[in-house]
């Protein structure tokens, strides 16, 4: 008897709680007009959604991405926003998750409403949040790097330098140096998978052999496993292909563990947080990267200049602090979200039409032309090198 | 063979991390019959705190010194706040509690130190090339931590009057209660014990693995393997496990695949604890748990 | 292991599938209107907090199941709901497999796996098995991670929504009413569970595990059942979230995952099916909540700012409210009742006659069950009358046939001989003494006689099978039942449910038949049976009440009776006189001898020399682990042996005891 009573008040409390939980009014539960980002008005606030790194492994890619974002999103509604639009940004936090850029996917279509999604920082969360916004059909544009996110798709774009460029850029360098082997120490998450692929492919056209091949997670501490293999692989030089801190980690233990050969990093390191993972190991490292972090070195006449420059002082005015090429990705994004809507509005099928029509778009990543078959839009000249000295990246005389 | 030693090298001084952390939870489980799931968070909280107190500007040595001082009282009063409060303390409790604690301070961690690994500077010294093989001093520091904490723990249980009395009162609290110790004075003297392993343990290897918030549960749960192999009860027999934990992960991710470094120690759990549940130790019928 | 402090309640028997007691009905009803209601009314983000507490509250169930009903602690629960997950996006992205296929396939597969690691791993103890599960959830997220097969790091995406009857379900509201039935099925599965044989069986191993595995039960095996089944709830539950989220990657398994369900079950109480809803939903509240309100509080804090919460909510439970909500609850609740109750005493105080005394003597008692402090008046065993009626026995051999045969029986501790060689023969429809000064090993010797230890050489035949060195209940269900002298009482129940017990290895209902509710009957005719004995052992007067509320000697008449409803062909009573008040030991002595009368064989370990004397039909007599004497009373009264046995440990003891002698002679 007692127990059945204690029973039925737990249930009732259940309920209770249950109830005062969930009262309040009701939007649309139900998917909102169309079930989708769909047909979304041509009137009211323009809807734009982001999904960033912002915390976890990540974090050095998302924040800077959130800052630009937001500054940018407050410059547009200063200029009286989009045809007299008001552009509202929504910005999410996936930590670095795959299951964490779903979860916040599906909030901006089916809460949010959004007419267009910018993000994820890295390959992986970019690569799970893809299925999600095709069969939402939403333009998305990714601001990270690995092609397999665009490759084949109807919806997403992005704006990060391709991985394949990055890599020719490097061969290509290594190849002028007469090296013939290279070993690789990649990131194991979607930034570095199929990375080690590309390299024989390529490499096989300049006669570099892969020698070896390791990985590593984006929050791992300890390298010692990896660049004991490394130096026993006898290459000429080793590619370090990760994100900060754990590539600036991983250079510091290859380093200390001193095997001396040349190092590559990819443009997963165009950040100063590399300096501070590394150290004095980061001095000498070469790496492809777009022209921001050594603007102040630019020819006079390079056509990315002004453009850089402006975001330059705009974002250190804004946050007291130069932006990485992560920021740049967000900024070319943004504007190419932004240029889009002005010509066509935020019908889904037209916005997506006009994304890929961008042509001769002057970024802060280089200079972007989409085509249908091309939803990433750089070329290979997008990319400078740079190399590691006195704790800053210097433009790189080839 | 060069690899291979160089694996050897940096397998020891991983475990000689774990070492120290097996050494604190059986300090606590031989007292008290808890697995302290808090264990490698001292660890983490005493490699940031140094951290920050050398960014601050204080010398290395004060700051490691603080670090440990605080850290084994924070400990201490763990043990007076929560876990003396619980008088049926059964295993169920045990560790939702500490599990509860390493949660919280975990969070405590992530809101004071954010959410970014941090390094404490090396410890003075320069590291060896020997026969192509790199010794970074801060390994040797990290070995020599344990030969002198581990080793001194060890002194204090099996040579003096109070050492002797606290492995007693794992077995019999009254025999405990005749040399002077009362069940509580017990408690508090291995937990404080537990905490400055621990505190050392994270602050020497700072400077190698790094000190982030969420990094002490991996570390604690390879100290509790170790300490599996010890039988939950020896020492010497975890210190020994845990310096073979650390070489076996180091060979795993050598010569395997870096990416099963951490499932490692735990298959090595699962087999040991079905196989041979009194792990390394030789006379298994000493204590039986 | 004991469980953490749990109210005692009664546990009744139910039939049918559905629920059948008002109360329960009422839950289920308002959770049914509940969910049917959400969709229209919650904000869009409250809508998503349901959603996932749904999702998680199955998972939840099932760790409640495990560590409230079983007593295991599982810190791996998130290893199962990753393989419920993995298995269906895996099957459903590569092999296009229909979704329900698939779906079952993920709950299969999480059960599988727990079976395989469950039957090495539940022989483990404590702590140990709590770090090995945990160490498992470390297995599968880093398996994941590794295998090409489950996507590396990026996981498993791009298999589509459900869809049913051709709707497809991609939205919160139509996602939530496809979940909540599954919730509410599974609600009720687990209410039936822990009603049910096998369920009652659980907790009284949380109780005393060699009790209820010397009437029959075997842990081992019921344990691996519950783990098994947990991790089904788990699977099921990760089939749901791959299919809300889209996409199942390494962090599904990942340790936080499982002390989030942890947190869920202790917040709603362990073993409360209804706390372990409760939980879910607060747990996805808390988080959510802490997400936006430290930011808020702390400047610049990111990233999972949620744990602070769980840390400090976890601690605090667990010091200050052990049982959690569904303690809460219930102490709230039967603070009201006892409100209203003193209220009604008030009330009847007023009418000047006594007619209020039967208003207020009985029915609040009853109604509480086992309110502590509340024993009912004094037994009124007054008369010397012989016990009315004999309960059933078995008697598979007849009188004089050997049942019970020891031969050379030696346990050894270390250096220590505590038992050293012993040998008899028990025939059956007998009394047999054993008897022995303190220390003679005679408790040792009947431990290794049931099971409960094993002996170091020597074999135990019982009913021509040797059972020694296994565990007690494989004796147990052939009809070797015993009492213990330290008792070992199921007080998370009646007394009532206490006896019920004894006729566990009557029953045959497992844990699908329990589910179901397709056990009742037999149930029902087992507690009928249970009350039948309590009756006719004059204890049917408290059979409503607590057992650990009992006065110690009703209590042991209670185990007395607990061992009588399996039925047994041979009853070891270990010292049943302890404790007893002279009437009682009479009714007691006269009890076994119409049990022997009626074909039963008992053998009986007791201090009481004369009492043994009197009521064996032969005693043996242990000193130092050694059998000096066995034989009639009469023989064994005049060995000199056993007279130097008792003079030499204790001559004061002895005294006495051949003075009782002599007077019984």
């Amino acid at each position: 008897m007692r127990r059945t009573h204690s029973r039925l008040l737990t249930s009732a409390a259940v309920a209770a709680s249950l109830a005062l939980a969930f009262t309040g009014c009701s939007t649309s539960n139900f998917g909102g007009d169309d079930g989708g980002g769909g047909d979304a008005a041509e009137e009211g606030p323009v809807k734009i959604g982001a999904v960033l790194d912002i915390t976890g492994v990540g974090a050095n890619l998302g924040v800077p991405e959130q800052d630009t974002l937001n500054m940018l999103a407050e410059q547009l509604n200063e200029e009286g926003g989009i045809d007299g639009r008001e552009v509202e940004l929504i910005i999410k936090d996936n930590q670095s998750t795959e299951d964490g850029a779903a979860k916040a996917t599906t909030q901006l279509i089916e809460n949010d409403d959004v007419d267009l999604i910018i993000g994820a920082s890295r390959t992986g969360p970019s690569l799970a949040m893809r299925p999600l916004v095709e069969a939402a059909q939403l333009p998305t544009i990714s601001i990270a790097a690995n092609a397999a996110i665009v490759e084949g798709s109807e919806w997403v774009f992005k704006t990060a330098q391709n991985d394949v460029v990055v890599i020719e850029r490097i061969l290509d360098d290594a190849e002028s140096k007469g090296y013939t082997k290279v070993a690789l120490a990649r990131d194991a998450t979607g930034f570095g998978e199929g990375i080690a692929e590309i390299i024989t492919e390529l490499g096989a056209e300049r006669g570099i052999e892969l020698t070896a091949t390791e990985s590593f997670e984006p929050s791992a501490t300890d390298f010692t496993a990896q660049m004991t293999n490394l130096r026993s692989a006898d290459a000429d030089a080793v590619i370090i292909w990760g994100i900060t801190p754990s590539a600036g980690l991983a250079q510091a233990a290859y380093v200390q563990i001193g095997v001396g050969k040349p190092v590559y990093q990819s443009h997963g390191v165009a950040n100063a947080a590399f300096f501070e993972a590394a150290g004095d190991a980061a001095e000498g490292v070469i790496a492809p990267m777009g022209r921001l972090l050594v603007a102040d070195q630019l020819q006079e006449d390079d056509p990315q200049k002004e453009v850089i420059d402006q975001f330059i002082a705009d974002y250190t005015e804004a946050y007291d602090t130069a932006p990485s090429s992560f920021a740049g990705h967000a900024y070319d994004a943004w504007q190419i979200a932004v240029a889009a809507i002005q010509e066509a509005g935020t019908d889904p099928g037209e916005l997506r039409d006009a994304i890929e029509a961008t042509s001769d778009f002057v970024g802060i990543s280089g200079v972007f032309t989409m085509t249908p078959e091309n939803h990433s839009g750089l070329e290979a000249d997008a990319l400078i090198l740079a190399i590691a000295e006195g704790g800053r990246w210097n433009l790189y005389e080839e | 063979m060069t690899d291979f030693l160089q694996l050897t090298a940096a397998g020891l001084s991983q475990g000689s991390v774990y070492a120290l952390l097996a050494v604190g939870l059986i300090a606590t489980y031989t007292v008290r019959h808890v697995v302290n799931i808090a264990q490698g968070d001292y660890a983490m909280l005493a490699g940031l705190g140094s951290i920050s107190l050398v960014s601050a500007g204080v010398p290395l040595p004060v700051a490691i010194l603080i670090a440990l001082v605080t850290v084994t009282l924070a400990s201490v009063l763990i043990e007076r706040l929560v876990i003396a409060r619980v008088k049926d303390l059964t295993t169920l409790v045990s560790i939702i509690l500490t599990l509860g604690v390493s949660t919280l301070l975990q969070a405590i961690m992530l809101l004071v130190w954010g959410a970014e690994a941090r390094r404490l500077p090396a410890f003075p010294g320069e590291d060896l090339l020997i026969g192509g093989v790199s010794i970074r001093s801060q390994e040797l520091w990290m070995l020599g931590t344990l030969v002198v904490v581990g080793g001194g723990i060890l002194l204090f249980y099996e040579k003096t009057r109070w050492g002797k009395a606290l492995r007693a009162s794992a077995e019999q609290p009254v025999a405990a209660r005749i040399v002077g110790i009362s069940p509580a004075a017990a408690s508090v003297i291995a937990f404080a014990i537990a905490g400055f392993a621990g505190a050392a343990a994270g602050v020497v290897s700072s400077p190698i693995y790094l000190s982030i918030w969420s990094g002490g549960l991996l570390l604690g749960l390879k100290g509790f393997v170790a300490a599996v192999l010890g039988g939950l009860v020896s020492f010497r027999a975890a210190i020994v496990g845990a310096l073979l934990l650390g070489m076996l992960e180091s060979y795993v991710a050598g010569y395997v695949a870096s990416g099963w470094k951490d499932a490692v120690a735990f298959f090595i759990l699962i087999i040991v604890l079905i196989i041979r549940p009194a792990g390394l130790v030789l006379r298994p019928n000493a204590v039986r748990v | 292991m004991t469980l953490l402090e749990k109210t005692p309640g009664a546990v009744r028997s139910k039939t049918g599938f559905w629920p059948n007691n008002r109360s329960t009905i009422i839950g289920v009803a308002i959770l049914a209107v509940i969910v049917i209601i959400v969709p229209f009314t919650a904000t869009s983000s409250m809508m998503n907090i349901a959603v996932f507490s749904m999702i998680f509250a199955l998972p939840a169930i099932g760790l409640s199941l495990l560590m409230g009903l079983a007593g295991q602690v599982s810190l791996g629960q998130a290893a199962f709901f990753a393989i419920g997950a993995y298995t269906h996006a895996i099957l459903l992205q590569k092999f296009e497999v229909p979704g329900i296929l698939a779906a079952v396939c993920g709950v299969l597969a999480a059960m599988l796996a727990a079976l395989l690691v469950g039957l090495p791993m539940l022989r483990l103890r404590g702590h140990y098995l709590a770090l090995a599960t945990l160490g498992l959830g470390f297995i599968v997220m880093i398996a994941v991670r590794e295998w090409e097969f489950t996507g590396r790091t990026t996981g498993i995406y791009g298999f589509g929504r459900p869809e049913v009857f051709g709707i497809p379900i991609d939205n919160n509201g139509l996602f939530f009413w496809f979940v909540a039935p599954f919730v509410i099925v599974g609600l009720v599965l687990a209410l039936n569970l822990t009603r049910s044989r096998a369920g009652r069986a659980l907790s009284a191993v949380n109780d005393s595990e060699l009790a209820a595995e010397s009437l029959g039960v075997n842990t081992y095996a019921l344990r691996v059942k519950v783990f098994t089944l947990s991790a089904g709830f788990a699977g099921l539950g990760g089939v749901f979230y791959a299919y809300q989220v889209q996409i199942v990657s390494p962090q599904v398994a990942e340790f936080h995952v499982s002390v989030e369900l942890l947190l869920m079950v202790v917040i709603g109480g362990l073993g409360s099916v209804w706390g372990a809803i409760a939980g879910a939903f607060i747990v996805e509240l808390l988080s959510e909540g802490l997400r936006d309100l430290i930011p808020a509080i702390i400047p610049g804090a990111t990233g999972e700012v949620q744990l602070i919460g769980y840390g400090i909510v976890l601690i605090l439970v667990i010091l200050l409210l052990p049982g959690g909500l569904y303690q809460a609850v219930r102490t709230v609740w039967a603070a009201i009742r006892r409100r209203s109750a003193s209220r009604r005493v008030a009330a009847a105080a007023k009418v000047p006659d006594g007619t209020a005394d039967a208003g207020t003597g009985d029915a609040p008692t009853r109604a509480f069950g086992g309110v502590p402090g509340e024993p009912a008046g004094p037994p009124a065993v007054a008369d010397d009358e012989p016990i009315p009626s004999v309960p059933a026995i078995s008697t598979p051999l007849a009188a004089g046939e050997t049942i019970l045969e020891v031969r050379g029986l030696t346990k050894r501790y270390g250096g220590v001989v505590a038992v050293d060689d012993v040998s008899f023969t028990v025939p059956a429809g007998r009394i047999m003494g054993l008897i022995g000064p303190n220390g003679a090993g005679k408790t040792t010797c009947f431990n290794m006689i049931t099971g409960a230890i094993p002996p170091t050489s020597g074999t135990v035949s019982f009913l021509g099978e040797e059972v020694q060195g296994r565990k007690p209940h494989v004796g147990a269900v052939r009809g070797l039942t015993r009492t213990f002298q330290n008792l070992q009482v199921f007080t998370s129940t009646d007394v009532v449910g206490n006896v019920y017990m004894g006729r566990y290895r009557k029953g045959r209902a497992g844990i699908i038949r329990g589910m179901l509710g397709l056990q009742g009957r037999e149930q029902y005719r087992n507690e009928e049976i249970a009350h039948d004995i309590l009756d006719a052992m004059r204890l049917g007067d408290v059979a409503g009440l607590a057992a650990g509320d009992l006065p110690f000697g009703r209590q042991r008449m209670m185990e007395v009776c607990r061992a009588l409803a399996s039925e047994p062909a041979l009853l070891l009573l270990d010292e049943p006189m302890a404790g007893l008040s002279g009437r009682e030991r009479d009714m007691l002595a006269n009890l076994l001898r119409a049990l022997r009368d009626a074909g039963l064989t008992i053998v009986l370990v007791e201090h009481d020399v004369a009492q043994v004397l009197s009521l064996a039909d032969s005693v043996a007599v242990l000193d130092d682990g050694v059998l000096i004497a066995h034989g009639d009373p009469e023989s064994v009264r005049n060995d000199p042996a056993v007279i130097v046995a008792y003079l030499g440990t204790d001559a004061e003891e002895a005294k006495h005891e051949l003075e009782e002698l002599e007077e019984h002679a």
